[in-house]
């Protein structure tokens, strides 16, 4: 197995925070990897030192076996890449863009071809302005395909979508990794992660925390379920209830939830004492345990918080 | 593992050209750039230099009261008044009195008595008097040829505006004014603006990913603002030519090194300015610092002969007033450099500045 992408020991210092503390991790070809963790926790950074926007402060960082001290403008060549914000010009048109960018590269791939694969093909000659914010990101990736990269590199790439962009622009993603592009993209949002990444690392504080593909981390919690309760209005002591049911209950608000090993034995326990302080509640519901509850029990905080 | 594939990158020339076509292609696209680079100096040339169309240098004039009969004499006289360069208007006893009493007219000259008498304006005394005196001149002139005498030699006057400040027409003392507006606008707007909304909005970070070589995208900008610069002027001059006859008094390659050179320094006034703002919000009050002064005292509109002296000296410091200085001495004086050491000196002065500001502190992120 080869690894296009390999980390070794990265470390970045802002002036006031350590961004990027250390992180090590490789990418095998054709993988699509996922840089998970809440705002701040050090994505970005990373992505930039990979992609030689950031100098890192120490570290290594190959990619496809070359580094950017000495393959600069080659490693510029054959990576693609979309930025958190892909900012053009107000009055060029998708077409104008990709065969601009195109024109950069030793070789490119046809326009027409781009636009079809980002299905922006009646948006082709519309001014960049008067695209809708899916439309735009989808031009972001396109541009970030345009020189037929071995290595995509993408920043947030749902960030701000509706759930239709979100959902055309994992199509993108899939075709990219059907053609046997090497992916690695961040994200916030757990559901993404856990839909479009064959492996990830979760980041905090600049640091890896674990990683492994979705369904390692989700087993390594030990706890496949979760039992959700919603409140009308105000809940009760959670702490009480935690040491009647001999489980941890996490109160977010007038929503409980009590991850368990085991719910078919907890659930009735969970509705007799719900029925015997006399508490009411809204609903109730048992779900398969997510990355969003890997990152929980990791840090204690959500990923959106 | 080391995947080297034989990749050439596309040559910087012909990348270059492509960057300088879209860069003319989106700033076409643009009409608010279209207006304030081509349609605006337009409209300011036309509108200033038809209101001000009369606002040339006091003519030597003379108004000539008919006579009843025309004698041979009368003719004489006014052949050499005409050649004296007198602008001589031949109006009815009646249109001259009336002429005469709203005060336009500075000095009159009228039948009496056989001969001839001046009337003078003592509001117009001046001009009244160097009429008067080319007419004494004309009538000597005028009176020998008539009895066959040796023709006297006259004194040949001229009338020239000193320091131009008046010179003919207002619209040929705006033309050299804004072709340095033009250029103090686009290094203010059309370069320092655009780098610091490029840099903000992450523009150049999304180019730093390619391999497109950083100054291929610099060069390609540069370029077709100077050939905006190119054409704007060409455009003006042109335009001052057919629609005012003004043209240029001076040498066209002295002319022509002007502008290069204030080019040259506004592009880099523009970069230098540039590096001082983050933000286009900050850029927009720090270029406005620069652009409103300029624009109001360093002479596009109007000469500050009547501010005081200490103003006019602190007003030439900056890099807009030695050039219109410079370049007017060229296109309206018709002179050459010599003598403008100091607005040289400081002109270079802010080129070199602004290249070494520019160059140390530009940043792409």
């Amino acid at each position: 197995m080869s690894f296009p992408i390999v980390v070794r020991g990265l470390r970045k210092q802002f002036p006031k925070v350590l961004a990027v503390s250390k992180i090590d991790f490789s990418v095998s070809r054709g993988e699509v990897f996922g840089l998970l963790g809440p705002n701040g926790a050090g994505k970005t950074t990373t992505l930039e030192m990979i992609e030689g926007l950031t100098e890192p402060d120490a570290g290594e960082i190959e990619i496809c076996g070359l580094t950017w001290s000495r393959n600069a403008q080659e490693i510029r060549a054959r990576i693609g890449v979309q930025l958190q914000a892909t900012s053009l010009y107000n009055k060029i048109t998708p077409r104008e863009a990709l065969d601009l960018f195109g024109g950069y590269y030793p070789k490119s791939r046809g326009t027409k071809e781009l636009l079809d694969l980002v299905q922006l093909g009646e948006k082709a000659d519309a001014h960049h302005v008067t695209l809708s914010g899916g439309q735009a990101q989808r031009l972001a990736l396109a541009l970030a395909l345009v020189n037929d990269p071995d290595v995509v590199f993408l920043d947030e790439p749902t960030a701000g979508l509706d759930p239709q962009g979100r959902r055309s622009l994992w199509e993108v993603v899939r075709k990219m990794k059907a053609e046997g592009r090497t992916t690695v993209l961040t994200t916030h949002y757990m559901d993404e992660a856990e839909a479009l990444c064959d492996r990830l690392v979760i980041l905090d504080h600049g640091a890896i925390l674990r990683s492994g593909t979705p369904a390692e981390l989700i087993a390594g919690l030990g706890i496949p379920s979760v039992i959700e309760l919603a409140f009308d209005g105000t809940a009760p002591d959670p702490a009480a209830f935690a040491a009647r049911l001999c489980a941890g209950v996490e109160a977010r608000g007038d929503v409980w939830e009590i991850p368990t090993p085991d719910p078919k034995t907890l659930l009735p326990r969970l509705l007799l004492a719900l029925e015997s302080a006399s508490v009411t509640y809204n609903q109730i519901h048992v779900r398969p345990a997510t990355l969003e509850d890997v990152f929980l029990q990791l840090t204690g905080r959500s990923l959106r918080e | 593992m080391n995947e080297k594939t034989n990749m050439t990158l596309p040559n910087p020339f012909w990348l270059l050209w492509r960057q300088f076509r879209s860069e003319w292609r989106l700033y076409s696209r643009d009409r608010a750039a279209m207006f304030w680079s081509f349609l605006f100096p337009l409209l300011m040339l036309f509108g200033f230099g038809v209101i001000f169309r009369a606002g040339g240098p006091p003519a030597l004039s003379l108004v000539r009261v008919a006579p009843t009969e025309e004698t041979p004499r009368d003719r004489a006289f006014l052949k050499a008044l005409k050649e004296a360069h007198l602008e001589v208007l031949t109006l009815s006893a009646a249109e001259a009195e009336e002429r005469w009493a709203k005060g336009e007219t500075t000095a009159q000259l009228e039948s009496a008595g056989g001969g001839y008498r001046l009337r003078l304006n003592s509001y117009l005394i001046a001009q009244g008097q160097v009429a008067a005196q080319a007419a004494s001149q004309a009538f000597l002139v005028a009176q020998a040829r008539l009895i066959g005498s040796p023709e006297p030699e006259r004194i040949p006057v001229v009338l020239e505006s000193p320091g131009h400040a008046h010179s003919e027409n207002y619209a040929a003392f705006l033309v050299p004014g804004l072709i340095g507006l033009n250029l103090l606008s686009m290094g203010l707007f059309a370069v320092g603006m655009v780098t610091v909304a490029y840099r903000e909005k992450g523009k150049f970070r999304r180019l730093a990913v390619t391999p497109l070589p950083k100054w291929v995208f610099l060069l390609g900008q540069i370029l077709q603002r100077v050939t905006v610069v190119v054409l704007q002027t060409t455009v003006l001059l042109l335009a001052a030519r057919l629609a005012f006859g003004i043209t240029n008094q001076g040498s066209y390659v002295l002319f022509a090194i002007l502008v290069v050179f204030g080019t040259a320094t506004f592009l880099a006034f523009g970069f230098a300015l540039s590096s001082f703002a983050s933000t286009v919000e900050t850029y927009g009050a720090i270029s406005n610092l620069a652009f409103f002064p300029m624009m109001l005292l360093s002479g596009v509109y109007f000469r500050l002969d009547h501010a005081p002296v200490w103003m006019q000296k602190a007003v030439f410091v900056l890099p807009l007033s030695p050039f219109l200085r410079m370049l007017r001495a060229v296109f309206n004086d018709g002179s050459t450099l010599a003598g403008e050491g100091m607005g040289l000196a400081i002109l270079g002065g802010w080129t070199v500045l602004s290249f070494v500001v520019a160059l140390k502190r530009f940043r792409w992120v």
